[in-house]
């Protein structure tokens, strides 16, 4: 069985194939101050008013934070008073992102099933666990019921072999598997990821794999939990959910192998996420901004990365940053890394989803083109939808940043990096 | 279930919950947003759209966010059902949940802007009724997503299921 069977089948309390209907315990529902309360509220109440088990919900302010207009606000408050009026422990009010958050404070654990009101909860598989993304409504019958239907679905395994050259970053490789499996590659499928390659990426590094698991058009997706994995959730008081058993590689319905020995920076273009190409290709693009953040691209890894290139640089358009969490804010503070940025011409912003979102804090205007390590770069993903968004990694945006066009970071960062 | 018909309107493939919805109307409440229905594709769309209307489309319809807001939009403006080869998962979702036929056919060719469109559920079929030639089996919609429909949406569906509406 695959990791997704297996969670499927303690979750079920069942046998489960592809292709079966269950109805499945979930272990967390989480959500935000956008698809949360305001939404979820009135349908709650419609089917008992009454949450199965408080202790197994998680609410952030991440959407409207800071408040960028008196409608924000108001949702803000709707948010504190419904999770202080249903009891709700885990209420993280502007610590940031989310799904950094049930990370760094490990409350996601290897096999769990996570339900969460946002695409991008597929982030949190990279503890190994099994995370569904739903709308409001849907995650309000959770709350009552503390059971969800599912089609089991088919897994699909990624393996990444090889060794990593120093500037090749995790967001390099996923757009690379983008562009070569295109953006529906593993529609109605879960993705698990495994391979050699995974052991020397960090666990910052390996949540980019499963947060791009949606826009591989995935209904989940995992990395392999690991020896780090293990170490890193119990160093943080976090308890695998089930023992997972490595799955055979007969169980996935396809595997697709790719070396990262042979990858490049790469860039995804407007305004498809599959549409890539290797940044040193894209060096006549000419850019307005740069935006560092995100729950793909905000977080401390990134901002040590950007940080390194910018060291004695100058950017020469506006580069946004925004730390993914509170706590990703403190440590770049303590470690100078702020500084960096700072010292670079970087503004540094206030954690939370900002303009990843489209909603506040550097929306970009018509015609626009703006290179970042957000999560998309659909049409009015971040403003108007005629602006041009073009994904990249840290390094790349920081390159990018300092020439005023798209740059390949390897020009940046010395020799032996080039070799 | 009923049979559906409307006129179509016609979409390219991996059109996004940010175009079905943009950001800039995340903050609006459900009873607003049907009147920006698909606004980051076409503007003029939510005022143009006629009750019962069928939005015809792409592969991977309602990619990205899983703005529930884009599901209600679409019902709140009018739309009947949406008709695409695919979705993506989460959007399924929320159209069924709020009691949108999100209807799956193998290909949308010869389903032109402006044609009369039928979907009817019951029979498992798609027709074009200004190109008569033009019909299509529906691929999905069985099982426990075929229920939630028929419903009327999940809320009732729960209901039904666990006896809530009354207190229990």
């Amino acid at each position: 069985m695959t990791l997704t069977e297996q969670i499927l089948a303690r979750a079920a309390g069942r046998t489960v194939t592809p292709g079966d209907e269950i109805w499945a315990r979930v272990d967390l529902a989480v959500m935000h101050d956008s698809s949360g309360p305001r939404r979820i509220a009135p349908v709650l109440a419609e089917v008992g008013n009454r949450i199965w088990d408080p202790s197994r919900v998680v609410v952030a302010t991440d959407h409207f934070t800071p408040a960028a207009n008196v409608r924000h606000a108001a949702i803000l408050r709707q948010t504190r008073h419904w999770a202080k009026e249903f009891g709700i422990g885990r209420f993280f009010d502007e610590m940031g992102i989310l799904h950094n958050l049930l990370l760094e404070k490990a409350i996601v654990t290897p096999g769990m099933l996570v339900v969460g009101a946002d695409s991008h909860i597929c982030t949190v598989g990279v503890h190994g666990a099994l995370t569904v993304g739903v709308g409001s409504t849907e995650l309000a019958m959770v709350l009552a019921t503390g059971e969800i239907w599912l089609e089991v679905p088919r897994t699909v395994l990624v393996r990444i072999e090889g060794e990593r050259p120093a500037w090749l970053t995790a967001r390099d490789i996923t757009m690379t598997i983008l562009g070569k499996l295109k953006a529906d590659f593993a529609l109605d499928r879960a993705v698990e990821f495994d391979g050699s390659a995974l052991a020397a990426l960090s666990m910052d590094e390996r949540t980019v794999l499963t947060n791009q698991g949606v826009e591989m058009g995935a209904v989940a997706a995992m990395v392999v939990p690991d020896e780090r994995t293990y170490e890193y959730v119990q160093r943080l008081g976090g308890k695998p959910a089930m023992e997972l058993k490595r799955p055979d590689p007969g169980s996935y319905e396809r595997v697709h192998t790719f070396d990262v020995s042979d990858m490049v920076p790469m860039v995804a273009c407007p305004p498809r996420v599959d549409q890539t190409r290797p940044a040193a290709e894209l060096e006549s693009v000419t850019l307005d901004r740069a935006y560092l953040g995100s729950c793909a691209g905000g977080k401390l890894a990134d901002l040590q990365a950007a940080a390194a290139l910018l060291k004695g640089r100058r950017v020469s358009i506006p580069l946004t940053v925004v730390p993914a969490t509170r706590r990703v804010y403190e440590e770049a503070l303590r470690t100078g890394i702020l500084e960096t940025l700072v010292a670079a011409g970087a503004t540094i912003q206030a954690p939370g989803c900002g303009a990843c979102a489209g909603l506040h804090s550097g929306l970009l205007g018509p015609e626009e083109r703006c290179i970042t390590t957000a999560t998309r770069n659909f049409p009015g993903r971040m403003g108007d939808p005629t602006a041009e968004i073009y994904l990249a990694s840290p390094l790349t945006v920081a390159a990018s940043a300092v020439a005023g066009r798209i740059a390949d970071p390897r020009e940046y960062l010395g020799r032996e990096a080039a070799a | 279930m009923s049979v559906l018909r409307g006129r179509a309107w016609v979409f390219g493939d991996q059109i996004s919950t940010d175009q079905i919805l943009p950001g800039r109307y995340l903050d609006r409440s459900y009873a607003e947003v049907g009147q920006f229905a698909m606004a980051g594709a076409d503007e003029e769309f939510a005022k143009k759209v006629q009750p019962g209307d069928i939005v015809v489309a792409g592969a991977n319809f309602g990619c990205g966010s899983s703005r529930e807001a884009a599901a209600v939009a679409l019902r709140q403006a009018g739309v009947g059902a949406v008709v695409a080869p695919s979705f993506s998962r989460i959007f399924y979702r929320n159209a069924v949940n709020q009691g949108l036929p999100a209807v799956a056919v193998p290909d949308v060719e010869g389903f032109l802007a402006g044609d009369i469109i039928e979907v009817d559920l019951e029979n498992r079929r798609v027709r074009n009724v200004s190109r008569p030639e033009v019909e299509k089996p529906i691929l999905n919609l069985q099982g426990v997503s075929r229920q939630i429909l028929a419903a009327g949406g999940i809320v009732p569906f729960v209901k039904a299921r666990t006896g809530a509406a009354s207190g229990a």
